[in-house]
């Protein structure tokens, strides 16, 4: 309990008092280094906690459940919250060492991470919301940090547009409180059966354009692109592998726990959609001459993977969503921070980045297509579909590498040593992760748990899907 | 009730939709206000009733739910601090571009990257010739 | 109009304060918080802001200059009362004294850490107005950054 206030209130006092003070200086970048860090620890001790003795959960103020805030650490979004936490942590690293030009930028990131960690161990779906927004919040004022007229009009599209999703967002909420009464989580998912299937799908779909809208997904990309390029290589990484999660946990926790029965009515489509996000990021990327255009494209192709395993569902259709969307953080983080990089180990550390994009081992991406492959193994059409994404994953990866590294020197300084060894430990776990994937699957097999719908259990073994006030007062 | 409330927020979210197409930027920032004002109308909705404010002790009859209201609160502040960082976009894009059409943003960044590519396909023709 | 707001607005801040802490107290027998009366003060500035343009306003009411400190400090507070909880073993956003232990009285206003929280919120809610007109107004007006 101690640990799941720490792991909130760490990063949000922090990023209070950072963005205070002027984030030029050296030690205040290293201050919201240390902040991440000492989230991350908090945040692993609570997984640990997590994993042994099972969920955490606290209801704010003391109140009784289904009247207070519930908070609730799970094994998902405890593996999402150190992911997240860990890919600012790089990124934030990375671009500290290098001289931070923008005020605000420790406090803002810092932030970040309060939002994030926030929204994945909250068991309350307008907690959920307000948590969302304050990431959201954050990554507008991120996505600034470009310096260039482009970037900024690239920012403008990139808050419009999310904005909007989030509007959506906000009105589904509103729908689940009309029709079931509560904002508890575990509740909705039990109450969601007695409610009228076309009110269910009205609402799920609305979740749905939200969550794609941060994924990047191919109706939805149209703003990706140009964010991703026009940002800073780190501020990149940061979108790209932190905030992307929120848009892969949220279909997994909304369409496996709260509305389980309308993930399975559309799950034909979310395949659909899947697919054609996965062959238009792999064409046009494969289009592309430039390394980071090629990595926007490729984030739309990748996260349509997540999709296609969502709507596979299922314990290992879970597992594999799961899964991917962790690989993808890693890649994207790895793949967006050598750009712009020079030195000896930026190279090899693009290589291993792209195997693992294409999955192709010993990178940790062939560990994710192996799920994947395992999860559609009924189905003749989407293996092909997987042989065809990892082929033009392949093709639009060694492009790049080609035109980076073996045809032109970088120019420019070489990057300094601190940066290379952030790099160098990134691409580490890249390539652990992929030699000894146990951990990876024991991981993403339990997160899949916790969002499958089994039966939810309180810290003292009491079921909670009964027991709540009605409060709903709607006609 | 309900379907008045229902109404509204159609209409609300209409007109945000019709201003955030426009070409003036301030307007778009204007049509997303109105948007986020279709999603309070719409969290108030979602539990209607008629009562007295739940403060312990509660009176004697109905009390009207407070979670809704506190949900609506809520999104107001989160849509004022939203449109104000909009606000400042907007002014520091604005004063960047001296222009305030979204399309005039959208030619110059297409202007941009077309010498971007063009000098990018440069260094590769330069470089295929090197090869050659 | 304008000749309007220029008399009324310089006037309104003792008022609009006093009815802010009036809410501040009300809100625990009745409807009322820190949010709204944050509000209120912070719509008194901002007509100080229109009538006076911003950095005559700012001349004549110099604390408007620490509005990022105060800010900062409210939302600590906020957060402060909200997480003591936790140092103590009880949930977060607990309130002390807890139900059925005495309170102190003053007047009708009880004396709880939820009354701190309010304040912290309070400030925070009228800085953070402040400097977003603050800002508003220099990118505006394309004065100095």
């Amino acid at each position: 309990m101690t640990l799941l206030s720490l792991a909130i209130l760490i990063p949000w006092a922090a990023g209070i008092a950072l963005v205070a003070v002027d984030g030029r200086r050296p030690v205040v970048g290293w201050a919201a280094v240390a902040t991440l860090g000492g989230t991350l620890v908090a945040l692993v001790a609570l997984g640990a906690e997590v994993l042994t003795h099972g969920e955490v959960v606290v209801t704010t103020g003391g109140w009784p459940r289904g009247v207070g805030i519930t908070l609730r650490a799970d094994a998902a979004g405890v593996l999402f919250a150190v992911l997240s936490v860990g890919v600012l942590l790089a990124a934030t690293a990375h671009l500290v060492m290098g001289g931070v030009r923008e005020r605000t930028f420790p406090g803002i990131v810092v932030l970040l991470a309060a939002g994030l960690t926030g929204l994945f161990l909250t068991g309350d779906l307008f907690n959920f919301y307000v948590f969302f927004e304050l990431a959201m919040l954050a990554s507008y004022v991120l996505a600034t940090y470009g310096g260039s007229r482009r970037s900024l009009g690239s920012a403008l599209v990139f808050t419009l547009v999310n904005l909007l999703g989030t509007f959506v967002f906000l009105l589904s909420v509103a729908g689940i409180y009309h029709v079931t009464g509560t904002l508890d989580m575990a509740a909705i998912g039990a109450r969601m059966d007695a409610v009228d299937p076309n009110a269910g799908i009205l609402i799920a779909v609305g979740f749905f354009v939200a969550f794609s809208v941060k994924l990047g997904l191919f109706p939805f990309h149209f703003w990706l692109p140009t964010v991703y390029t026009g940002a800073r290589p780190a501020v990149a990484a940061i979108l790209a592998g932190g905030l992307a999660n929120v848009g892969a946990y949220g279909l997994l926790r909304f369409g496996g726990e709260l509305l389980p029965r309308e993930l399975d009515l559309a799950a034909g489509a979310l395949v659909v959609i899947g697919a054609a996000s996965v062959l238009y990021g792999g064409v046009l990327a494969i289009s592309r001459h430039n390394g980071s255009e090629m990595l926007a494209y490729s984030a739309i192709g990748q996260v349509g993977y997540v999709l296609v395993a969502v709507g596979i569902g299922g314990p290992v259709g879970f597992a594999a969503a799961v899964m991917i969307s962790i690989v993808n953080s890693l890649n994207k983080v790895l793949l967006f921070l050598t750009t712009r990089m020079r030195g000896a180990i930026v190279g090899w550390a693009f290589l291993l980045g792209a195997l693992s994009v294409a999955g192709v081992p010993p990178a940790v991406g062939f560990v994710a297509k192996m799920e994947l492959f395992r999860a559609a193994a009924d189905a003749p059409a989407l293996l092909v579909l997987l042989f065809l994404g990892s082929a033009m994953s392949l093709l639009y990866a060694f492009q790049i590498y080609q035109y980076d590294f073996w045809r032109t020197e970088r120019h420019g300084p070489r990057s300094h040593r601190s940066q290379l060894a952030v790099l160098g430990i990134v691409a580490a776990v890249v390539l652990v992760a992929g030699l000894w994937p146990e951990p990876l699957v024991y991981l993403s097999d339990a997160a899949a748990r916790a969002v499958g719908g089994a039966a939810v259990v309180v810290g003292d073994g009491t079921v909670v899907s009964d027991g709540l006030p009605a409060v709903t007062s709607a006609p | 009730m309900t379907l008045i409330y229902a109404l509204a927020a159609g209409a609300l979210f209409g007109i945000g939709a019709y201003l955030v197409m426009r070409r003036d930027l301030l307007r778009v920032v204007l049509g997303v206000v109105v948007i986020s004002q279709a999603a309070t109308l719409t969290l108030m909705a979602s539990a209607l009733g008629f009562g007295a404010a739940p403060i312990y002790p509660l009176p004697s009859g109905a009390i009207s739910d407070p979670l809704s209201q506190a949900m609506a609160l809520t999104s107001v502040v989160i849509g004022l601090a939203t449109t104000a960082l909009l606000l400042v976009l907007v002014l520091r894009v604005v004063d960047v571009f001296r222009s305030q059409g979204l399309d005039e943003v959208a030619e110059d960044e297409v202007a941009q990257e077309a010498t971007l590519d063009a000098e990018h396909a440069l260094g590769h023709e330069d470089e295929e010739a090197a090869a050659r | 109009m304008s000749s309007i707001i220029g008399v009324v607005a310089p006037r309104l801040l003792g008022p609009a304060l006093i009815l802010a802490a009036a809410i501040i107290v009300k809100g625990y027998a009745d409807v009322g918080d820190g949010f709204s009366a944050g509000v209120i003060v912070a719509t008194a500035l901002a007509l100080r802001y229109v009538s006076l343009g911003w950095e005559l306003a700012e001349r004549s009411l110099p604390v408007l200059r620490r509005a990022p400190q105060v800010a900062t400090a409210g939302l600590l507070i906020a957060l402060a009362t909200g997480f003591a909880g936790p140092l103590v073993g009880d949930p977060p956003f607990t309130h002390y004294p807890r139900a059925g232990e005495s309170v102190i009285h003053i007047g009708t206003l009880e004396l709880i850490t939820a009354v701190v929280f309010d304040l912290g919120l309070f400030l925070f809610v009228t800085a953070a107005f402040v400097v977003l007109i603050h800002h508003l107004a220099r990118l505006a007006q394309g004065g100095p950054r």
